[in-house]
């Protein structure tokens, strides 16, 4: 816990911004029609502002039962998968519509293009359902002007009272970017509207649309009393605690190691939320105290157990209350700025857990009303992220023993090719001492990565650990020289006979994810550095009749050049006793004759 | 000590502990389990058939479908007497009339071998299943539910759960083959116990443990009445249950008392607690009953509940919550799951802390002692100590098996090399110029350093799958561990190279002539499990397509213990004067030969079987030398065109 930093400091935004997006978010919902946005500018600050409203029809909420999710177009976000495994990030789909109906139909795209122009610090904000759209209009920037490198001042993006928007890979991939930081999002301790997404559209059907007329500006039930004090309001209310409870405490489950497989079960029968939250989290305790943290899995805790009530405050008044948290954002930031009684969770593995500690640091939490069970949550869930820095160093530790097996086999490749035999193929003979040699290497090799990415497959390393350059490049060289060896080990056991080709489901993880990092980090489309599996596309081939084949050879003597001229795969196999060499000398002459490596093999 | 070694000792002891990887969670998660299921609409909508069922539908069942989850609640009105002797006997799962039900358990021959028990469940409710089960309306609803519903909930108060836990296994055994996509959840309320430890032994190995949701009610007895031996109490118990039933049709019968005296309800009291505490205290007593929980607790209290899948712990629990009970409160929770349902589902939305103001800063301390406040065992109880004890032993055993499951990835891919070095070993003998391939090679080797090696490496493979057989059987292990493709396929394919190893090395140094053939009496107890493994993962799989080269391994691993017998077998027929056992070494040899010749033309033998110089081909040799010489003309044709392809 970090106490005495400004909310500027842990930001990284000026206090008046913070202020002034407020402000315009709010006024965003008044705006004149057909004007889908506020922007502003002041040709003297440094700043430029798009403020996007909110819109109240349930049908702008939930596109279907249950949560109305689906996958975002990743032609659009590149980024918002993870990378390895490819799982694409869920967003909630009437959001994300009525995002792409403002891209397409507004100026939008002019007047960032122009902010850009200007060199402004870009500011995308939204209150309430304005929130989600600020959110994917900043992701968007991120992606087409942040990672193309056409500008370099990354933008910001402010949201009050938003509802959660998209799930665990969403928040992963904005992690993995690091982009996450530049999103901060303020909730005031009982507003229920950033909990909404997590309940399931069937047990709110019938009153959702009453509560959504509560909260539109423009409807005559605006902020009524008859809608907020009613049996209608407590029951919502209730029906979202106790399915944000259900998120939570099955996140506290996964985070406290529980290994009952009645998890499991619940897991699979009952329809648990997907979406979860991300980026910077500023919880405003009612009494001008602010409460900072950025873990995901610990802002999910305290959306629960912030919301959770008092034997006293069960009244109707206490309800209505809460309801009309989701308008104070502006007073409330006024006097907490001010104020600056801030608290930085920063370690929530330091979080004390008994509510009679009367510091300055524990007051905060106090006032948030947490409870010695929520504190125990918070630190589980910061002890998850503890382990998975703890798993990283030791997967780094590996990297010595990696580079050495490496050195080896590299060796091993340049002794073959001074016999003039490709290491392709010695290997697939195997019969020298020092074939084998290789071949106990490639086994430690495989049990270094195979163990890497069982990790990243259940989730134990950082979000981030995907792009770090260092295991990207070991991997791509790990990839480059390895990869030969287990398609010639395949085929030497003639496993294609019983699992099908390599390429169809039998190529390992330790060399789909590399190429993907690889791939990812080079801006390069999916699939298009598989140099590596070239052997494998020879073996195939040489099975075949010229006749059957005839254009996927045309297509692999093109790709080999290609790799050859940007020195990918080595001109070891183009050697004589190359196994590639000879198949090719066996093509029809015709082949041979207009073939693009005829000047590479001699005939 | 000086300074120096000091600052040095404890320069050491730091290091120590930053090298101690945490071995368990520190975080308490039964509580937050309990948390998480009562949260949902699973306790409130099956707790409603329940109580629907048991009012409407007596004796019968009901089925309800809410969105995509189908609820199929047994009535607690049944008529089985639990009390009745020959009723509370167990009988085997697979014997009978019901054989082939639960399929997943049947044909299950037990790969621990020694003292393990079949698997027994309690006759009486096994009898009162099998009713529901043969009838058409059974059936024809549970095809509606597995044509129409994603999940299935099957639930039951007192006797309806433990029809409510045989319908989920069946189920469970049903869809494992068919729809796997289904899934099945039981939750019961106030169940008797159903079956032996080996049954919960089964549960777990299928992994179903989580299938399985038991609601006990604070001071209820059902849930530990059959830790008792019915003959002292079968009186009270019968009452009991005329009483419960009664009313369970009509609440008001409640409100009058049940019929037995408070002399009796306490002697019965009394004698369910102190054998509670007998099973509880674990061990092989004699006293101890037969029956064993199985699957998942969820205990319930005034304050909140916890969640249990470790049977030991759940027993002890069950004794040291109703050691806290009254003979009153022991039969009037067993009708107070209404209340309980509702209490735990909706006080987590409450806040709730501490009742007394000192609470731990160490997060396992704080998260035990709210789980135990949650179980109505407070840390001014005088037994906090041993159930603070006996959750931490629950969860240290359930992560530790977890850690080991991922230890033992890494152990495997030490081992890995020394696999390599074998089929090395193998690929050199099969192309080497005294053409007599691996087996042979091994067999005869003279003292080399190549042989040496191998033979090292044959050895420590070995040392290291009895160690991972030895944890398992320990319960280091995830119970499931042996169905875990990973180290199925890596046993097996031990098994294939280094099985032929064993079997020369048996051979070479005449064990045989000591002990008896390989097959019988010298094969290594992992090879038989090994075995039962690889067929378990394997069955059902579709027969695979011919093969067009030889095996890179021989597919059955004892090929070469065979042609050894069969060796044996026609050195002896010479000299056998005897006309019977001259016939059957004679039947003997030609089966072999038979199965040899089928082996050798689907390609499921490696090229060093068809070795020039190899034991098979000696075989072939000999055996072919003594049909010419020594036995009658009639027995000359016999293996004509047999194995003209091989030479």
């Amino acid at each position: 816990m970090v106490r005495g930093m400004r909310v500027g400091e842990i930001t990284g935004l000026r206090e008046e911004v913070i202020i002034k997006a407020c402000k315009l978010s709010m006024k965003a919902h008044e705006k004149s029609p057909g004007k889908v946005y506020i922007h502003e500018k002041n040709r003297g600050s440094g700043e430029a502002f798009f403020a996007f409203p909110g819109s109240w029809s349930v049908d702008d909420w939930y596109t279907r039962n249950p949560f109305g999710e689906i996958k975002i177009d990743v032609s659009q976000f590149h980024c918002m998968k993870s990378i390895g495994n490819d799982e694409i990030a869920l967003v909630n789909e009437a959001f994300y519509r009525r995002f792409q109906e403002l891209l397409s139909k507004s100026s939008l795209l002019n007047e960032v293009e122009k902010a850009i122009s200007d060199r402004k610090q870009i500011i995308f904000t939204g209150h309430s359902s304005g929130g989600p759209i600020a959110i994917l209009t900043t992701i968007w920037f991120f992606e087409k002007y942040i990672r193309s490198n056409t500008y370099n001042i990354p933008p910001f993006c402010l949201t009050y009272g938003s509802p959660l928007l998209g799930n665990r890979i969403f928040s992963h991939a904005l992690k993995r970017e690091n982009w996450a930081r530049f999103f901060i999002h303020f909730v005031t301790k009982h507003d229920i509207v950033p909990r909404i997404m997590l309940t399931p559209l069937p047990h709110i059907e019938k009153v959702l649309h009453y509560i959504l007329d509560f909260y539109n500006p423009k409807s005559p039930y605006y902020q009524h009393e008859s809608i907020s004090k009613t049996n209608v309001a407590s029951n919502f209310f209730l029906s979202v605690l106790r399915n944000t409870l259900s998120v939570a405490s099955q996140m506290a489950c996964y985070n406290k190691g529980c290994t009952n497989l009645l998890l499991e079960t619940i897991s699979s029968i009952v329809e648990i939320s997907p979406y979860r939250p991300f980026g910077v989290f500023v919880f405003c305790t009612g009494n001008g105290k602010l409460v900072i943290l950025d873990n995901p899995d610990g802002v999910l805790q305290l959306l629960f157990f912030c919301l959770q009530l008092s034997p006293e405050e069960e009244n109707v008044d206490f309800v209505h209350g809460m309801f009309k948290e989701h308008f104070v954002y502006e007073n409330e930031l006024q006097e907490s700025l001010t104020m600056q009684d801030v608290t930085y969770l920063e370690s929530l593995v330091d979080v004390p857990l008994s509510a009679d500690a009367i510091t300055d640091d524990a007051a905060a939490l106090n006032d948030l009303g947490l409870t010695t069970r929520a504190r125990l949550c918070l630190r589980a869930a910061g002890e998850l992220e503890k382990q998975k820095l703890r798993n990283q160093r030791k997967i780094d530790s590996n990297k010595d023993t990696i580079k050495e097996a490496l050195k080896k086999i590299q060796e091993y490749k340049t002794s073959c090719e001074i016999r003039k035999v490709g290491y392709y193929d010695a290997f697939k003979i195997q019969k020298d001492t020092n074939d084998f040699d290789a071949n106990i290497k490639r086994v430690e090799l495989t049990g270094i990565w195979d163990e890497i990415i069982e990790m990243i497959k259940r989730r134990e390393l950082p979000d981030g650990f995907e792009v770090r350059k260092e295991w990207i490049e070991l991997g791509t060289v790990f990839r480059r020289l390895v990869e030969p060896l287990d398609i010639a080990n395949y085929y030497r056991h003639a496993k294609n006979e019983d699992t099908g080709p390599y390429m169809a489901g039998a190529r390992p993880r330790r060399y789909r994810f590399p190429q993907k990092w690889h791939e990812h980090a080079e801006r390069m489309p999916v699939g298009s550095s598989s140099e590596t599996t070239f052997w494998a596309e020879v073996e195939e081939l040489r099975g075949k009749p010229y006749g059957e084949v005839k254009d996927k050879i045309l297509r692999v003597e093109e790709q080999v050049l290609g790799w050859i001229s940007g020195g990918l795969i080595g001109k070891d196999v183009f050697l004589d006793e190359s196994s590639f060499t000879k198949w090719w000398r066996t093509l029809p002459f015709e082949h041979k004759l207009g073939s693009s490596l005829a000047g590479y093999i001699s005939n | 000590m000086n300074s120096k070694r000091l600052v040095y000792h404890l320069q050491e002891i730091r290091h120590k502990e930053a090298s101690m990887e945490p071995e368990t969670s520190q975080f308490e998660s039964s509580e937050m389990l309990a948390t998480l299921l009562a949260s949902t609409p699973l306790l409130e909508e099956s707790w409603r058939m329940c109580s629907h069922a048991n009012a409407a539908a007596q004796r019968s069942f009901a089925v309800n479908r809410v969105g995509t989850v189908a609820y199929v609640a047994f009535s607690g009105v049944q008529m089985v007497d639990c009390s009745e002797e020959s009723c509370r006997s167990l009988v085997e799962v697979e014997s009978g009339a019901n054989k082939g039900i639960f399929t997943a358990f049947s044909g299950r021959r037990l790969d621990l071998e020694g003292d393990q028990k079949p698997i027994m469940l309690h006759s009486g409710l096994l009898q009162l299943f099998l009713s529901f089960y043969y009838t058409q309306d059974f059936q024809q609803k549970m095809l509606e539910i597995l044509n129409e519903s994603k999940s299935v909930v099957f639930t039951g108060y007192s006797i309806g759960g433990a029809l409510a836990s045989l319908s989920a296994l069946w189920l469970l055994s049903v869809v494992r083959t068919t729809s796997p996509s289904l899934s099945v959840l039981c939750i019961t309320y106030g169940s008797v116990m159903l079956g032996n430890e080996s049954f919960s032994q089964a549960i777990l190995q299928e992994r179903w443990g989580g299938n399985f949701c038991h609601i006990v009610a604070h001071h209820d007895i059902v849930p530990r009445l059959l830790f008792a031996p019915s003959s002292p109490i079968v009186a009270q118990v019968r009452a009991l249950f005329n009483f419960w039933q009664l009313s369970m049709i009509s609440p008001h019968f409640m409100q009058q008392a049940s019929q037995l005296s408070n002399e009796n309800t306490a002697e019965l009291f009394d004698k369910v607690l102190s054998c509670v505490e007998v099973s509880s205290r674990g061990g092989e007593d004699e006293e101890r009953s037969p029956f064993w929980p199985f699957g998942t607790y969820l205990f319930c209290t005034d304050n909140g509940a916890i969640c249990l899948d470790n049977t030991t712990a759940i027993v002890k629990l069950l004794y040291l919550t109703l050691a806290t009970g009254s003979p009153n409160s022991s039969i009037e929770d067993h009708l107070k799951y209404e209340y309980y349902v509702g209490k735990v589902c909706w006080q987590y939305l409450q806040k709730k802390g501490f009742s007394e103001v000192y609470v731990s800063e160490s997060s396992n301390e704080a998260g035990i002692a709210l789980a135990l406040q949650s179980s109505g065992l407070p840390s001014q109880e005088p037994v906090y100590g041993t159930a603070k004890n006996c959750l931490a032993m629950a969860r240290q055993l359930g992560c530790r098996r977890n850690l080991n499951n991922a230890k033992m990835a890494v152990s495997l891919s030490k081992i890995t090399p020394l696999r390599a070095q074998i089929e090395w070993y193998k690929a050199f003998c099969d192309g080497s110029d005294d053409q007599m391939g691996y087996y042979d090679s091994f067999k005869r080797r003279s003292a080399s350093k190549r042989g040496n090696k191998v033979n090292m490496n044959r050895i420590r493979l070995g040392q290291f799958w009895d160690d991972v057989i030895n944890m398992l059987e320990n319960n280091q292990l995830t119970h499931d561990f042996h169905k875990l493709p990973k180290y199925v396929n890596a046993s097996q394919f031990y098994k294939l190279l280094v099985e032929p190893l064993e079997i020369a090395e048996y051979y070479r140094t005449c064990m045989h002539k000591k002990n008896g053939h390989y097959m019988e009496h010298g094969r290594a107890k992992r090879f038989k499990i090994f075995d039962n493994w690889w067929r378990d993962i394997r069955a059902g799989d579709k027969e695979s397509s011919p093969r067009s080269k030889f095996a890179s391994l021989t597919q059955d691993t004892c090929f070469w213990a065979q042609v050894e017998e069969a060796r044996d077998s026609v050195y002896h027929i010479t000299s056998e004067m005897d006309l019977g056992r001259r016939s059957f070494l004679l039947d003997k040899i030609e089966k072999f030969e038979q199965y040899a010749n089928g082996m050798i033309e689907r390609k499921e033998v490696s090229i060093d079987v068809l070795a020039k110089y190899s034991s098979y081909n000696l075989f072939r040799e000999e055996w072919k030398e003594v049909q010419l010489q020594v036995l009658p003309p009639r027995f000359a044709g016999i293996s004509d065109g047999t194995g003209e392809e091989v030479v």
